[in-house]
């Protein structure tokens, strides 16, 4: 009986909060943009009773699904989402996995302190990092400032409001999120495992790829999930950071709510979202499972 | 892991070079003179003073409190409790759907997760405002605070509460006394988590609010977009300032805490012989 | 504060110095005490008919077992033999699939592990991190809602009782293996439960400790006159400290007897050969006459004479089983003997005050025998490669029927 009050209580705050609201975004996007508060239609009419619930129904339709899929905008901008979000992720891996390396063979006493600078920004605002980004990337931004007081360049190079300000927003954002599950796997590795390797003939930098590396597998998936799944939604960094010409999904449905006030078709992108989220979602989920299980 | 090399420190330098330098400029140009951010024109607080007059901005920040401390206080009860039903509850009807509920937010775009909750209080009919961004933040800080508590929950010697039910204690009391001192630590880095990531949030609260509850990183983006001033680096300054203290004061009271018990442990020794 | 002194101070915990088990076991000396012989005496724990299933998997089988006052009642048998399962179900941790438990003739079965009269002292020992060692052994006191002042004083007996007086103001952390486990002995005792249950509770602890240990805990008993129910796949530990053994093997018992007649009077192969080290005959009967059967173990072999066990008919197969530290080892046949086999020794283990002799008999099998080394110097010593005769009395061996 205490069971079921512990259990109910916040099984039916995440029910009421979480779940619902996605089976509401899933009907308003089979709904019509209507000038009218809420500004869709239908909405539900209690007063009707039973007969009302079939009216409602029968003006319910995918049109909304329709018109995403015809018009370029929308597929082109899950499509450019998603390339960036796979190519930053992989960018983040690559500068994430020397720096995770290095933390796990720095001195044993160390290894808390740089756990906790790795975390530090990420308790700063994530606003306020990616804005920090526009005062160095802009035409008279300091990075240009830098680069040609160097005399490196001569012309100031155009980065903010193109797509590889997007990459370099991400990956900075991101980087502490894969940084710790590689640290973590990392760090877990039994030093004699590589000094057995090297005993048995194989030299540091073989021992690393057919030792380190692929016991460090489960931290690389975690981390890519990490990177890739919120990047792939991602609005603030498209929207500060890149220009009119970078496409992402999640900027997409921001403008088509905020600025078009078509909540009917946004609630279809959402949802088309969504279901191209699942795969990776639900892969992630399951090898997160599986390194509990093993790790017991 | 062991043989530090060259190679190792390197990388570890240039890492944390690019994860700080950016905010360490931030901070080095909300003290700049001149209001054009790239150029240097000396040391000067005066858009700290600014801020003060900017009445804007510390209503917005205000209320930024204000959501923090409530969403997270809640947040950290429900997902301490979430946290407690998928570890010590084993099978129950609905589980695989529960702990589904409870991952999915960590990994949900915002975007998604923000017009959903929109989408239910118009639904519901409710006025949106100061209360529906506290139960937005505390919706999706719970999952974090529930996986923070869960992981303690997880390394916990389940027979510590056997013997508490076994010497006579009722399950509430062996929760009060044996339990949750022991996950206390656990708990607190819920609440600091959840306070930090309601403090930060964007875009589920420009979903989520309604007239008179502005936020403050609402309102920074909104400055934002018009360029950067000098004014919104003080801001992110003292934001990042408060943070740091705030790390700083944790790790050293933890710190003094774990000398303490050191000597503690000694005094008991030399009484002992 | 090192180790031996804190259990060196403790007199009757230096194994050698301390009393043996005669001495520790006064008042209930193994031949006075046995409340399970008298039928006047009703048990303090039943467990009646007790099955318990984890999904597929049948952890207990229809157990029915009585447990007396002022026992030292172990459970023995390999991890996974149910011996846990049925401890935890006596405390309350989980409840029988069917069967009823009873604590002093009353039915605990539907009881909640707090509303339960027995206390446990766990493997893990579970001590509470957070508190001090006076806090902990006092947790179950302070449940009773007992006044401050009399739970310091019960407090203070416990730890006077074992040892602990210098450490009342300690954390768990900062105690050894060996400490951590007096406070939870102490712990479970604080309340004078009317029984007190171990699970492997000397588990963690090295051999010398844990020798120590369980004179401690024989010591506790006694003192407290309380009811121990222990649970252990350590066969000395249970053989040292317990008034009666129950063997159990897949969550059944396979016999419940005082540890003497757990080895002398094993009731089955598996009792045999996990109670000390034995050699088991497989033979067939030839016939029985006056209490002794004769055993025929092979074509062409000397038949064997043993003592016949109840019920036992011609042509039944039987297994002799025969302790090492029983079988003599002789270069010349003995004349008298009723049991002699021939046999080349192939393996001597010389271990001081003992040895160990492996004898390869004619038909291949293989039989172990020790010898006390009582004389410094004998005239010829057996080596490897002689022939050698075994023997025994038919007193000796035990004849099993499963």
């Amino acid at each position: 009986m205490r069971r079921w009050l512990l259990i109910s209580v916040p099984y039916l705050w995440l029910l009421v909060f979480f779940l619902v609201p996605f089976f509401i975004v899933f009907k308003i996007s089979l709904s019509d943009i209507a000038t009218a508060i809420p500004p869709y239609t239908p909405t539900f009419d209690w007063s009707q009773g039973l007969s009302g619930i079939g009216t409602f129904l029968s003006q319910l339709d995918f049109e909304n699904y329709f018109f995403i899929f015809e018009d370029p905008l929308y597929l082109n901008a899950y499509w450019s989402a998603l390339t960036i979000a796979a190519i930053s992720t992989f960018l983040t891996l690559l500068i994430a996995y020397p720096i995770a390396y290095g933390m796990a063979r720095a001195p044993k006493e160390w290894q808390p302190t740089l756990v906790m600078l790795v975390i530090l920004p990420f308790w700063t605002s994530f606003l306020i990092r990616v804005y920090a980004w526009i005062g160095i990337l802009k035409k008279e931004g300091l990075l240009n400032l830098f680069l040609m007081n160097l005399g490196i360049i001569s012309e100031p190079l155009t980065i903010l409001n193109t797509t590889t300000a997007v990459y370099i927003g991400i990956v900075y954002s991101y980087l502490p999120f894969m940084i710790l599950p590689l640290y973590a796997s990392l760090e877990k590795i039994n030093p004699s495992l590589l000094e057995a390797a090297e005993d048995l003939g194989s030299p540091p930098w073989k021992a690393f790829w057919q030792v380190t590396f692929p016991l460090s597998i489960p931290g690389v998936l975690a981390g890519c999930f990490l990177v890739f799944i919120p990047a792939t939604g991602e609005f603030v960094i498209p929207d500060l950071l890149g220009g009119s010409d970078t496409l992402m999904i999640g900027k997409t449905l921001w403008n088509e709510f905020f600025n078009n006030r078509d909540w009917p078709v946004s609630s279809a992108v959402a949802v088309v979202l969504l279901l191209v989220l699942v795969v990776p979602i639900v892969l992630f989920q399951r090898n997160q499972e599986k390194q509990r299980e093993a790790g017991r | 892991m062991r043989r530090f090399s060259w190679f190792n420190a390197t990388s570890i330098a240039l890492g944390f070079a690019f994860l700080y330098i950016p905010i360490l400029l931030l901070v080095i140009y909300s003290f700049n003179e001149s209001k054009l951010v790239t150029v240097w024109g000396g040391w000067s607080t005066k858009w700290y003073s600014s801020l003060l007059q900017n009445e804007g901005l510390l209503s917005a920040a205000w209320v930024t409190l204000r959501v923090a401390v409530v969403s997270s206080t809640l947040a950290t009860i429900l997902g301490t409790l979430a946290a407690i039903v998928l570890v010590r509850i084993g099978r129950f009807p609905g589980r695989t759907l529960f702990s589904g509920l409870i991952f999915a937010p960590l990994v949900m775009p915002e975007v998604i997760t923000g017009l959903s909750l929109l989408l239910l209080f118009v639904a519901m009919n409710v006025d949106r405002g100061f209360w529906t961004v506290v139960i937005a933040h505390a919706t999706f800080s719970m999952c974090f605070a529930a996986v923070v508590v869960q992981a303690r929950l997880y390394d916990f010697d389940k027979s510590v509460e056997e013997a508490a039910m076994d010497l006579g204690a009722p399950p509430v009391k062996t929760f009060l006394q044996v339990t949750l001192p022991i996950i206390a630590p656990s708990v607190i880095s819920a609440w600091l988590l959840s306070f930090t990531l309601s403090l930060d949030d964007l875009v589920i609260a420009s979903f989520a609010t309604g007239p008179g509850a502005t936020t403050l990183p609402m309102k920074i983006y909104s400055q934002v977009r018009l360029g950067v001033t000098p004014e919104i680096n003080a801001v992110s300054t003292i934001m990042i300032g408060l943070v740091t203290i705030g790390v700083i004061f944790a790790s050293y009271t933890t710190k003094r805490a774990s000398a303490r018990q050191e000597r503690e442990m000694k005094a008991v020794d030399a009484g002992a012989k | 504060m090192s180790e031996t002194q804190a259990l060196g101070a403790s007199p009757t915990a230096t194994p050698g110095a301390g009393p043996t088990r005669a001495t520790v076991r006064t008042p209930a000396p193994q031949s006075g005490f046995a409340p399970w012989k008298d039928p006047s005496k009703s048990p303090i724990v039943r467990f009646e008919n007790i099955v318990k299933r984890f999904g597929d998997f049948v952890a207990v089988k229809e157990c029915t077992l009585d447990i007396y006052e002022r026992e030292f009642f172990a459970l023995l048998g390999p991890s996974g033999c149910g011996k846990t399962t049925l401890l935890r179900m006596l405390a309350g941790f989980e409840k029988p699939t069917s069967g009823r438990i009873l604590v002093a003739g009353e039915d605990i079965t539907e009881l909640a592990p707090y509303e339960r009269p027995v206390n446990m002292m766990f493997q893990s020992y579970a001590l509470f991190p957070h508190m001090t060692v006076e806090q902990n052994i006092g947790f179950g006191l302070k449940q009773e809602g007992m006044p401050k002042d009399a739970i310091a004083a019960r407090v203070e007996e416990a730890m006077a009782m074992l040892e602990l007086s210098r450490f009342g103001k300690r954390k768990p952390h900062q105690l050894s293996g060996g400490q951590q486990q007096r406070v939870a002995l102490a712990r479970a005792i604080a309340k004078k439960p009317r029984i007190v249950l171990l699970d492997e509770p000397l588990g963690a602890l090295d051999k010398r400790l844990r020798q120590q240990a369980q004179f401690e805990l024989m010591r506790i008993q006694e003192t407290t006159g309380t009811t121990f129910i222990i649970v252990t796949h350590d066969q000395e530990e249970a053989m040292t400290v317990s008034s009666r053994i129950a063997v159990m093997d897949h969550g059944q018992f396979m016999q419940v007897a005082t540890p003497g007649d757990i080895y002398e009077a094993p009731n089955s192969r598996y009792v045999a050969n996990f109670i000390g080290d034995v050699n088991l005959f497989e033979g067939k009967v030839v016939r029985v006459a006056d209490g002794f059967v004769e055993i025929d173990w092979g074509p062409g072999l000397a038949r064997f004479k043993s003592v016949a066990p109840e019920g036992c008919v011609a042509d039944q197969q039987i297994w002799l089983a025969l302790r090492p530290e029983k079988v003599r080892i002789a270069f010349e046949k003995p004349s008298e003997a009723s049991n002699a086999v021939p046999g080349k020794v192939v393996d001597v283990g010389y271990l001081g005050s003992i040895s160990h002799y492996h004898v390869e008999l004619a038909n291949g099998q293989r039989v172990r025998a020790l010898r006390a080394n009582s004389a410094r110097t004998v005239a010829r010593t057996i080596n490897w490669e002689d022939s050698v005769w075994l023997e025994w009395p038919p007193e000796t061996g035990i004849v099993l029927t499963r």
